[in-house]
């Protein structure tokens, strides 16, 4: 194959360099949702709240060896920095290469294993093949049992995303972009059907196996670590709005393990993408997956946080807070009496915190100073919870004092909204919020507002 | 009062435990004590190990609040405070006098001894948890896998278990160095933990009771700390990963500070 006889001079490192360099905008790093102990023999485990191996600069974890087999592409999406019309370094490693650098790396606890993705070289069945060849010496001469995940290639053959998928822990197939007409503009060799297609493959093989292993214990398993995708966030014109919607969606019909999003980082400064001069859409980004954990752990819905009348989350308070300022008839809750369902609902209560609340108020009645223990973050609870009846301290229940209480006074001023109302606020963000403010990078989010970035990509669930 | 004066030691403790039942203690009138400060109007009990007493105490806890609150009260016992024995004491007490349920150790949170035995369970949970992505190996000459730590908490026990699941198939020392202790696992055998001194690996000296329960390939390690060939390849590669990997327009330092204590980076390949 003379994609395989084109980098071969290269180094192992120049080879490590390229492909990681080039695989670095996928953001899904987790290692988690499998639970396997070790055999006895071979290499590896697989543990179920997945484990963090290292912190890159950006703050991003490192848990899987996150490479591309090769960045040669046929294909040419105008944001990927692989694209066949970009002239960079290419690289392809052989599979001996990736079981290598997957073995000697976890073996020295660096990794929890190995996250493969690929350019398309020749096609995606080739591609695919590739792939499959890959994991399966993995698996088979390095006896490797550590977590695997693997993208599947857009329009390769169903039997060989079957064969993959036996193979590895995960699999993804990256949306790319929130809609159809977004992929259209910025990806024109793929199309939506190629990409849901895989995703209804792997989820229907992900239903079938679960009723084998019902029958029968020890059944080979498909994908047990579930699908995640992946979208760009700020690329294209979507809003908001429409983007949870499409991760509700996903969740409900393809029942995807996650949804990860990654703000847009112009690499090509192609003139079709939007400029960015602020950095990537940081704040947009992690708005996003505060959001996203509403709607899975929370109980929340996508048309709870946001509407066609207000597509895009507030700059200065988190979705959970935004929601409550609108909702204060329902507040403040009576935290010994209050549904599970409700505390999780209030902001500044976690689910751990909101289960032990639950746990602890059978055997005392809970004060203020018993929140803390429990690890309620008062400072934002307390405009919106009661103990036996009665406020932390006296407060004013009203929206822009709230508000206020909130948010901080120097953001506000750079934002330009101190002064303003809650309902002024709202308007001036809908106006403003696509192109101007919503490109806050986070580093210009003050540190209070930043409590609550965590490691999004890598999280357990 | 009486006071239970114990060494730092989970078996210690849990024979106190044991002895403070035997001896028909009232929890309320009871300290286990991990230090020689006097107590006024307390009588002093000293403890030494009983390895038949903790041993049931171990398996009460283990059939009355189920493995997961067993671990959390061991990882409590793991930690450095001083009051880890009588926090721990009061809450088993407790739980068994309300008759609690497996998985309900904890819950009371409102109660100050259950939440000092559940925060020290949780900080060294964490840590635990932290160790199994931070820790590193580095390869030795004849293959031997060998790992330094330096925990706030006494993790080498709970670490173990983890790696050996993990590697079965390989020799490995992870060695907690300001506690001189090491964990050793020869392939195919259990298992264990010895005092190294020091720096066994380093002098040799101190090595002998590695050499006396080890297997052959571990004796090799006594003389001096030789990496086999391919090592320092195999860390410059991760390095340069460590490199490629960041998104520089995402730079944000403190977060990875944040994620990523600097406390851990010393013994960590990449920093
Ligand atoms: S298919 Fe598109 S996104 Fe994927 S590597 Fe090729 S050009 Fe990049």
């Amino acid at each position: 194959m003379e994609y395989l006889a084109n980098g071969s001079t290269r180094s192992l490192m120049e080879k490590l360099a390229i492909l990681s360099d080039a695989a670095k905008y996928d953001v899904a790093c987790t290692s988690s949702g499998v639970e396997r102990q070790g055999t006895g023999t071979g290499v590896g485990n697989c543990l179920k709240m997945g484990i963090c191996h290292s912190f890159s600069s950006d703050g991003r974890c490192i848990s899987l060896l996150k490479i591309l087999m090769t960045n040669e592409c046929i294909y040419d999406c105008k944001y990927c920095l692989n694209r066949r019309s970009n002239d960079v370094p290419r690289a392809i490693f052989t599979p001996e290469e990736i079981c290598t650098l997957t073995m000697e790396f976890y073996r020295r606890n660096y990794i929890e294993g190995l996250f493969l993705s690929s350019g398309i070289v020749n096609s995606p069945d080739c591609t695919m093949e590739l792939l499959c060849r890959t994991l399966a010496l993995l698996r088979g001469k390095y006896r490797f049992q550590g977590y695997i995940h693997v993208k599947a290639i857009p329009g390769a053959d169903g039997e060989l995303i079957r064969r993959a998928g036996f193979l590895a822990d995960r699999m993804s197939v990256n949306l790319e972009l929130p809609t159809a007409e977004g992929l259209r503009l910025l990806a024109p060799n793929k199309h939506r059907k190629n990409i849901l297609g895989p995703m209804r493959q792997i989820q229907t093989g992900i239903q079938v196996n679960q009723n084998e292993l019902t029958v029968y214990r020890h059944a080979p398993r498909f994908v047990s670590g579930g699908q995640s995708t992946q979208m760009i966030i700020g690329a294209t014109q979507e809003n908001d709005y429409q983007i949870l919607k499409v991760a509700e969606s996903l969740y409900r019909k393809f029942e995807l393990k996650r949804v990860f999003y990654s703000a847009f980082v112009n690499v090509n400064q192609d003139a079709s993408l939007p400029a960015l001069p602020g950095g990537p859409p940081l704040l947009r980004e992690h708005r996003l997956y505060q959001a996203d954990f509403l709607l899975r752990f929370y109980g929340f819905e996508a048309e709870e946080l946001l509407d066609e009348e207000r597509p895009f989350f507030n700059v200065l308070l988190d979705p959970k807070e935004d929601w409550a300022v609108r909702h204060l008839e329902q507040f403040p809750v009576e935290v010994n009496k209050a549904s599970l369902e409700m505390l999780l609902r209030v902001p500044g209560i976690g689910v751990k915190s909101a289960r032990r609340i639950v746990a602890a108020r059978r055997s005392a009645k809970l004060d203020f100073q018993d929140l803390k223990k429990i690890g309620v973050v008062l400072k934002r609870a307390v405009y919106f919870i009661t103990c036996g009846g009665r406020l932390m301290y006296p407060l004013k229940l009203e929206e822009d004092a709230i508000v206020r209480n909130l948010t901080e006074k120097e953001d506000r001023i750079r934002l330009g909204s101190d002064g303003m109302t809650y309902r002024q606020m709202s308007l001036f963000d809908d106006a403003s919020f696509a192109d101007g403010l919503h490109k806050l990078p986070l580093s210009q989010v003050p540190p209070d507002r930043r409590r609550n970035v965590r490691k999004y990509d890598c999280l357990p669930m | 009062m009486i006071a239970y004066r114990c060494e730092d030691s989970p078996e210690c403790i849990f024979t106190a435990i044991y002895r403070a039942y035997e001896e028909k203690c009232d929890p309320r009138d009871t300290r286990i004590c991990l230090t020689e400060d006097p107590l006024l109007f307390a009588e002093d009990r000293p403890v030494t190990v009983e390895e038949e007493k903790a041993e049931k105490v171990l398996r009460t806890l283990r059939r009355r609040f189920g493995e997961e609150d067993l671990q959390s009260l061991c990882l409590c016992l793991a930690s450095p405070s001083e009051d880890k024995g009588q926090a721990a004491y009061r809450t088993i007490a407790k739980g068994l006098g309300r008759g609690c349920r497996p998985g309900h150790l904890f819950d009371d949170l409102a109660d100050p001894d259950v939440h000092k035995a559940f925060a020290l369970a949780r900080g060294a949970g964490n840590e635990l948890h932290h160790l199994y992505g931070f820790l590193r190996f580095q390869e030795l000459e004849g293959g031997i896998l060998y790992a330094r730590i330096g925990p706030k908490n006494d993790l080498t026990a709970f670490l173990m278990p983890h790696f050996a699941d993990r590697f079965p198939e390989e020799n490995f020392l992870i060695q907690d160095e300001p506690r001189g202790l090491c964990g050793v696992h020869p392939v195919g055998k259990e298992w264990f933990l010895v005092q190294s001194g020091q720096i066994f690996l380093r002098a040799g000296a101190e090595g002998e009771s590695i050499e006396e329960r080890g297997t052959a390939p571990l004796r090799q390690t006594r003389e001096r700390l030789m990496f086999s060939a391919g090592e320092e390849e195999i860390q410059e590669l991760f390095r340069c990963f460590c490199r490629t990997i960041a998104i520089e327009e995402r730079w944000n330092l403190e977060l990875q500070r944040n994620l990523l204590p600097l406390r851990f980076r010393g013994y960590m390949t990449e920093f």
